[in-house]
């Protein structure tokens, strides 16, 4: 029961991001509470093998990135989906409206980049570290450092068009 | 964001301010309630996971019943043509399904808790590689099958020669140009999923 209540905090805490990774990876509304019932699905799970062994943090960017990959698309899994997270989905609509504009611009871009990218940039706007992101991605830090180099530039060219 | 689109420049600390902004926004509305989150760690849900494994289970009995159904008939086939033509179609009706299981296995088995994102991302790419692969095979295999296991089908159903009937080659007839349509849709479907599985294993390696 201490675990359930442990957990549950823990999803509280940080519903904000998830919230982000679902959006980032997915185009829908609904694929979107999919997404996040799936993440929080395999947080749960993980849950007990997860204590003691990393930093919170570490444990859930990595499960929600990886979550995100795994996802299947939402067209394959009719029938099961179950409503609970509607009302969290409506975060944008009660937003502050230009911050939600804004926002919708950046996503348009960010959603433009590819699978790998896309995981780098989120950890970077999350405010990591270049350790901290090749810790939560397995690449080097170099890697990181080019990576984030050349989505930037990606960014630049796509922003041109 | 509209001046940076003005200027032509994104840079990423300002992409950085943005998204701190919105997760400052984010932090004050606090909508889950312990039941909903309970509620998403159902195992009921799991159930979705599943949308592409059960099919392939049901598939996969049935092709092994339709196997055992020929192998214990499998002498009324009386000539050696048929015969061979049984005989093909029983081994791919037992090497589909284990094929295709292997593929969903390898899917599946990501480890989502042990693998950091590159190495998902890799696991999952050539997973999807190999999936893609054993459908578009199967497919070819399924084909085939259905051309060689038709005439001994009929023998076994009772008919003494097969060829002799029309309705034989109606069913030929219908059935190529289906699977010509199918094997179009098959293959521009593979060549779109295998992209962008290569795409992601390549960029891996920049």
């Amino acid at each position: 029961m201490q675990s359930k209540t442990e957990f549950v905090k823990i999803i509280k805490d940080n519903e904000g991001l998830i919230y982000k990774v679902t959006r980032l990876y997915t185009n829908s509304k609904e694929d979107a509470e999919d997404l996040y019932q799936e993440i929080v699905y395999q947080l749960w799970k993980s849950f007990g093998s997860f204590r003691n062994e990393s930093k919170i943090s570490t444990w859930l960017y990595r499960i929600a990135l990886n979550t995100s990959i795994t996802h299947l698309n939402k067209q394959k899994r009719k029938g099961n989906h179950q409503p609970v997270t509607d009302e969290l989905f409506n975060k944008a609509e009660t937003t502050d409206v230009l911050t939600e504009e804004r926002m919708q611009i950046l996503y348009a871009h960010l959603k433009k980049l590819n699978t790998i990218e896309k995981g780098v940039i989120f950890l970077y706007l999350e405010g990591k570290s270049y350790e901290e992101i090749a810790g939560i991605t397995g690449f080097t830090v170099s890697n990181v450092g080019t990576r984030l180099v050349r989505i930037r530039q990606k960014l630049i060219a796509e922003i041109k068009k | 964001m509209q001046k940076l689109k003005n200027k032509n420049v994104m840079e990423l600390e300002e992409m950085k301010t943005l998204w701190s902004e919105m997760s400052a926004e984010l932090e004050k509305q606090k909508k889950l309630t312990d039941l909903i989150i309970i509620k998403m760690t159902q195992a009921n849900y799991r159930s979705k996971i599943n949308g592409i494994f059960i099919p392939e289970v049901i598939g996969s009995f049935i092709c092994l019943a339709m196997g055992l159904y020929i192998l214990v008939n499998f002498y009324k086939l009386n000539s050696l043509w048929m015969a061979v033509c049984g005989a093909a179609g029983v081994l791919i009706l037992f090497i589909l399904p284990v094929l295709s299981l292997r593929a969903i296995h390898t899917l599946r088995s990501v480890n989502i808790l042990r693998t950091n994102y590159k190495q998902s991302l890799k696991l999952y790419a050539k997973g999807k590689l190999q999936f893609v692969f054993v459908q578009k095979l199967s497919f070819y295999l399924g084909a085939f099958m259905m051309l060689v296991l038709l005439p001994p089908m009929c023998v076994i159903m009772g008919v003494k020669d097969p060829f002799s009937h029309s309705s034989l080659w109606l069913s030929y007839v219908i059935m190529f140009p289906l699977f010509y349509f199918m094997a179009r849709w098959v293959f521009r479907k593979y060549m779109s999923v295998t992209g962008n599985a290569e795409n992601i294993l390549k960029e891996l390696d920049k």
